[in-house]
């Protein structure tokens, strides 16, 4: 590299600070733009009135406690309906990572692609929109919405696992191989107990989200706190929307706090 | 001899059968509980059997082939950039206010750690907490129908999302650059621009494109309750039993989250 003079900090290169300064701009010049649309022109300003009006209405939400013993059954049927949308989840995440994971999966060139495909479907889609097309074939109620869940979780937990599977230790399954297992003994005494300690954590993380998918499950129609919500939300009972409100936090903080506690016990 | 290894099975079989045992109990609680739940829920059993067969008829006829050309009509065209507004601007806005509160809610270096560290995490873990899509209800009931509830609960979203991960970045910092700082008499501002800033710059670049990509996923949702975007079409498509519509919005919101995932997804390979 004779002949070339270096002059100056070549991380201070005028050219490369002219250019992120350049990029700042734009940026904030579209930020100015969309701002403008969304705040200036897409609002109702003069319906929402001033300012103390404005806080009138918040005041409207100020949680009635009274209203907490009829919110506790729906909140037990969220629950349950989290707990068991994470169920399925496990039972059908298994074959899928089973066909994501490079090594193991039976059909390269098949059954790669599809679980791959089967994982992002199932990732880049809102349980909202799971829970519409099942509400549509099956009726309203908490099933669709188990199912919603289940189809929701399952890419996370499968995209994982197969991650997981993709990095395991491949001795047990050589040796496994060597005196002649078949395909599913090798999953089951091979590669799951070394990816079994991921995988509950993993479990139990989904389980905590999935309680917080399930409270909005019922503005569709799914079950749950959310119909309730709707409900009230519908006759203008805003104070016990702000009570159902306060007890999902509560639960979803709650549920959170425990999750961590097991999965930094179990890793 | 033969007697300690005699013992040894024994105790190894006796092991082995209370192991057995428990997960037999344990087999049979989670079916009682299943039973259960199925009884509190007022699932109907009977309707299982049917499912699939509604289920198949449902996409095969009802949602498949999606009308694509109902994208194409302007107002919903204007209604899919109007949700990719919401997500860019939620995003910015809510990770200005993130920035500060994931100093304050990190314990090693907060200014205050008997009032403002306990409020920051306060605050993070409640908006945590709350779903977004109703407190997107709470706020259109507030705000008005239209775009700006939308992005106030984006904005919401980024400070319990974002916030989480930012402070736990700041809390795995290398502390030796905060001292050495301290020690020169900085005071908290130059020890969070010159010691944590420049240590977490590129997780904190990595967190808020990724946090971009959740928010644009939560916006084209937000439509449902009349807080902007395309879920007010996919709603009324519908409520109106137009399937192979509402499909087509569907394939829309498949297709940008796809888009923003592989775009996040190469922005943070960039910078890595």
């Amino acid at each position: 590299m004779t002949g070339v003079a270096i002059t100056g900090n070549p991380l201070r290169d005028p050219k490369k600070i002219a250019r992120k300064y350049f990029a700042i701009a734009v940026f904030a010049a579209i930020i100015l733009y969309i701002g403008k649309v969304i705040i200036v022109d897409g609002t109702d300003w003069a319906r929402m009135g001033s300012v103390s009006e404005v806080i009138d209405t918040m005041l409207f939400f100020v949680p009635d406690f009274s209203f907490f013993p009829a919110t506790v059954v729906p909140l037990l049927e969220t629950l349950l309906i989290a707990f068991w949308g994470t169920a399925l989840a496990v039972v059908f995440s298994l074959p899928i990572a089973y066909l994501a994971a490079r090594n193991i999966t039976p059909f390269p060139w098949i059954t790669y692609p599809l679980g791959r495909c089967l994982i992002i479907l199932s990732r880049s889609t809102h349980e909202i929109i799971f829970a519409l097309i099942y509400i549509s074939a099956l009726g309203l109620g908490p099933l669709p919405g188990i199912l919603a869940l289940a189809s929701r979780s399952l890419g996370f937990l499968a995209k994982t696992t197969s991650e997981a599977i993709e990095n395991v230790n491949k001795g047990p399954i050589e040796a496994m191989e060597a005196v002649g297992a078949s395909r599913a003994t090798i999953f089951f005494f091979g590669v799951m107990p070394q990816i079994f300690p991921i995988f509950v954590g993993n479990v139990i993380f989904q389980l905590d989200i999935n309680i917080r998918r399930a409270s909005i499950l019922g503005l569709v129609g799914g079950g749950g706190i959310g119909l309730m919500f709707a409900e009230v939300m519908q006759n203008l009972q805003y104070d016990r929307a702000g009570m159902i409100v306060v007890g999902i936090t509560t639960m979803v903080v709650l549920g959170e706090f425990i999750s961590n506690r097991i999965r930094q016990r179990i890793v | 001899m033969t007697a300690i290894t005699d013992q040894a099975y024994t105790e190894y079989k006796d092991a082995d059968r209370r192991a057995n045992i428990i997960k037999f109990v344990a087999a049979f609680l989670f079916i009682v509980f299943g039973f259960w739940s199925v009884e509190v829920l007022n699932i109907p059993i009977e309707r299982l059997l049917g499912m699939f067969g509604r289920l198949g008829f449902m996409i095969s006829e009802n949602l498949f082939p999606p009308t694509m050309s109902y994208v194409m009509e302007q107002r919903v065209l204007d209604s899919i950039i109007e949700t990719v507004q919401m997500s860019v601007l939620g995003a910015t806005i809510g990770t200005l206010i993130t920035v500060p509160l994931a100093w304050f809610a990190a314990w090693n270096v907060t200014p205050s750690r008997s009032f403002l560290y306990p409020v920051a995490r306060g605050i993070i873990v409640v908006t945590r907490g709350m779903p977004t899509l109703m407190w997107a209800m709470v706020l259109v009931a507030i705000f008005g129908f239209g775009p700006f509830a939308g992005m106030l609960a984006l904005v919401k979203e980024t400070i319990g999302f974002a916030g989480k991960l930012m402070a736990e970045s700041v809390e795995s910092i290398d502390m030796k650059r905060v001292e050495a700082i301290k020690a020169t008499g900085a005071n908290e501002f130059d020890v969070l621009f010159f010691a944590v800033i420049p240590q977490v710059w590129a997780t904190w670049v990595g967190i808020i494109i990724y946090n971009w990509d959740a928010q644009l996923r939560n916006s084209t949702i937000l439509g449902f309750v009349g807080a902007g975007g395309m879920g007010l079409y996919l709603r009324e498509q519908i409520s109106i039993l137009e399937y192979h519509t509402a499909m087509a919005i569907i394939v829309v919101i498949i297709g940008l989250v796809v888009l923003s995932e592989t775009v996040s997804h190469h922005l943070r390979r960039r910078l890595y």
